[in-house]
């Protein structure tokens, strides 16, 4: 990690526990610079999602501190654009995709239950950069799943967020469309800082410049140094591995060993 | 049903019963559709149950002690915007085991409705009048109040539509935009308790929940929009009530029941219809 960098997002001894003797995360401390695109990768249960929420501001850390662009998460909200794990969804949830897109700019301050002008052009815009131009109209129902992800996408980016996360982004989609997904959030990176969190670490690793591994501790790696030593260390030694061309960071990086 | 066109216009408590139907199909058709977009038909159907408490209890303390002021209904709306909040409360804190909750109060309030009912000098039949309603009962007044809650219903929809759709629809993405989750939710709850109330009125505490789903149910098999399946909610809702009011009219049979039956068919001929046109399709197809 690169001290002088601006950082976006950075994680001060960092401890939380949904009950008080199940400790998911410990002593937990990085940074993420501007422009990074960073992997949180781990077990299931080894605390990837809480990350996620600890930076969203859903959840507070017990000790420690989260600061996002040096704020506290639930002050920033504007700057973060999130797209959780569609699965989860009410797939016959009658709307357009239009109305979901425009979900992205609802906010606290947001009054009388409607949108302007400007808003409804960001939205279609953000449509445009996923690939979705021209199926504003379309009911958010007949879509693929592919392309219910891009409009979930399109959804955090309408915004204009400075940083980016995602939430399994290809779980449920093929390897060609995650492959599509993949370019589309390459082409982003130059202009949002984006965390992912995934378990397909394979594929990942060929397209991310940090992956961050998560099993109560962390420890941060540039992709050159992913081998199958320390992905043994995170899932344990039962784990396949299989290879792909790793593309190798020019950055140098520090390691937290715990 | 000639004869229910021209005592229509010949017999005051007639109009009203039409009138009230129109009022109530307006108040659920906007509150049935987030309750079944956000899937909360039980919770829905607990504060209906839950209503008969305030009912008892009102009438008892009205007759027992003289208190004529205490009207029926404002009991009912005590007890279910109670029962709302207490329902919404344990529904967000506690994430398991929720449905037990729910049906002891449902339980609880339906027990001390009875009791109440039990304990007040007079008649048995009112007992039946709030289980199955009795649209042919609704004075002026109450239709008055209909109206009023209506009002209050549409504002606070068109004020926060676009929130309440949000939340319903991903509602951690809602918080991650800084919404409150929780407010929406009560409201939401509220609205549904007011409504209930409305429509004890016309179907009864058992029915109502039927009255508040079945025409949404049917909507949403025509159309794919929240503010679509509303407005065909009302509309089918008025349909109900005014066909099921002309049917039992004559035969002199029980109203809310003859709606009920109406809806109910309604709905699985929808659905049928759509099944056979799928498989229409299929063979096409194939």
């Amino acid at each position: 990690m690169i001290m002088n960098e601006e950082s976006v997002l950075k994680f001060n001894n960092v401890n939380f526990a949904y009950e008080a003797d199940r400790t998911i995360l410990e002593n937990i401390n990085f940074e993420i610079p501007r422009g990074d695109f960073a992997c949180i990768v781990g077990p299931n249960g080894g605390g990837k999602t809480t990350i996620l929420k600890l930076i969203l501001g859903l959840i507070r850390p017990v000790n420690g501190s989260v600061e996002v662009f040096g704020k506290k998460p639930d002050e920033i909200r504007e700057k973060v654009g999130y797209v959780p794990q569609f699965s989860k969804f009410d797939s016959g949830f009658p709307v357009s995709v239009l109305d979901v897109v425009l979900m992205g700019c609802l906010s606290k301050n947001f009054w009388w239950g409607r949108y302007s002008k400007k808003q409804r052009a960001m939205a279609l815009t953000a449509l445009d950069s996923v690939g979705l131009g021209g199926f504003e109209h379309s009911g958010f129902a007949d879509l693929s799943g592919g392309q219910r992800q891009r409009a979930m996408i399109a959804r955090a980016i309408m915004g204009e967020p400075e940083l980016l996360l995602l939430d399994e982004p290809t779980a449920s989609v093929d390897v060609k469309g995650t492959e599509q997904l993949y370019n589309m959030f390459a082409e982003m990176n130059k202009k949002f800082t984006i965390i992912i969190v995934s378990h397909d670490i394979g594929f990942v690793s060929a397209h991310v410049k940090t992956v961050v591994c998560v099993r109560k501790t962390l420890q941060i790696h540039p992709v050159s140094e992913l081998t199958g030593e320390s992905l043994q260390k995170l899932y344990g030694p039962e784990v396949n591995i299989v290879r792909h061309d790793h593309r190798c960071s020019e950055k140098g990086h520090v390691c937290h060993h715990s | 049903m000639s004869s229910f066109l021209t005592d229509l216009l010949e017999l005051p408590f007639l109009f009203n019963a039409v009138l009230a139907g129109i009022l109530c199909s307006i108040a659920g058709g906007i509150v049935g559709t987030f309750v079944v977009l956000r899937r909360i038909t039980y919770i829905a159907a607990a504060i209906s149950h839950c209503i008969l408490g305030g009912l008892g209890a009102a009438r008892y303390f009205s007759v027992v002690y003289g208190l004529e002021w205490i009207r029926p209904i404002y009991g009912a709306i005590l007890t279910a915007i109670l029962s709302a909040v207490i329902i919404g409360i344990i529904s967000l804190r506690a994430k398991e085991r929720e449905d037990t909750v729910i049906s002891a109060l449902w339980a609880i309030g339906m027990a001390s409705g009875v009791l109440f009912i039990f304990k007040t000098p007079g008649y048995g039949e009112d007992l039946m009048s709030y289980l199955f309603g009795n649209i042919l009962m609704v004075s002026s007044q109450d239709l008055w109040f209909i109206g009023i809650l209506d009002i209050v219903l549409v504002t606070i929809t068109a004020i926060f539509y676009r929130q309440i759709v949000a939340v319903c629809f991903d509602e951690e993405f809602a918080r991650t935009r800084g919404l409150s989750v929780e407010f929406y939710y009560l409201l939401v709850l509220c609205m549904t308790a007011l409504t209930v109330v409305l429509m004890v009125s016309a179907v009864g505490i058992i029915m109502v929940i039927a009255m508040l789903t079945l025409p949404v149910a049917v909507g949403c098999k025509f159309f794919n929009r929240v503010s679509k399946i509303m407005l065909s909610a009302i509309i089918l809702g008025i349909a109900f009530n005014v066909f099921g009011l002309m049917a039992s009219y004559e035969p002199n049979l029980p109203s809310g029941a003859v709606t009920i039956i109406i809806a109910g068919l309604t709905y699985f001929a929808t659905v049928l219809f759509f099944m056979f046109k799928k498989t229409k399709i299929k063979t096409k197809l194939n």
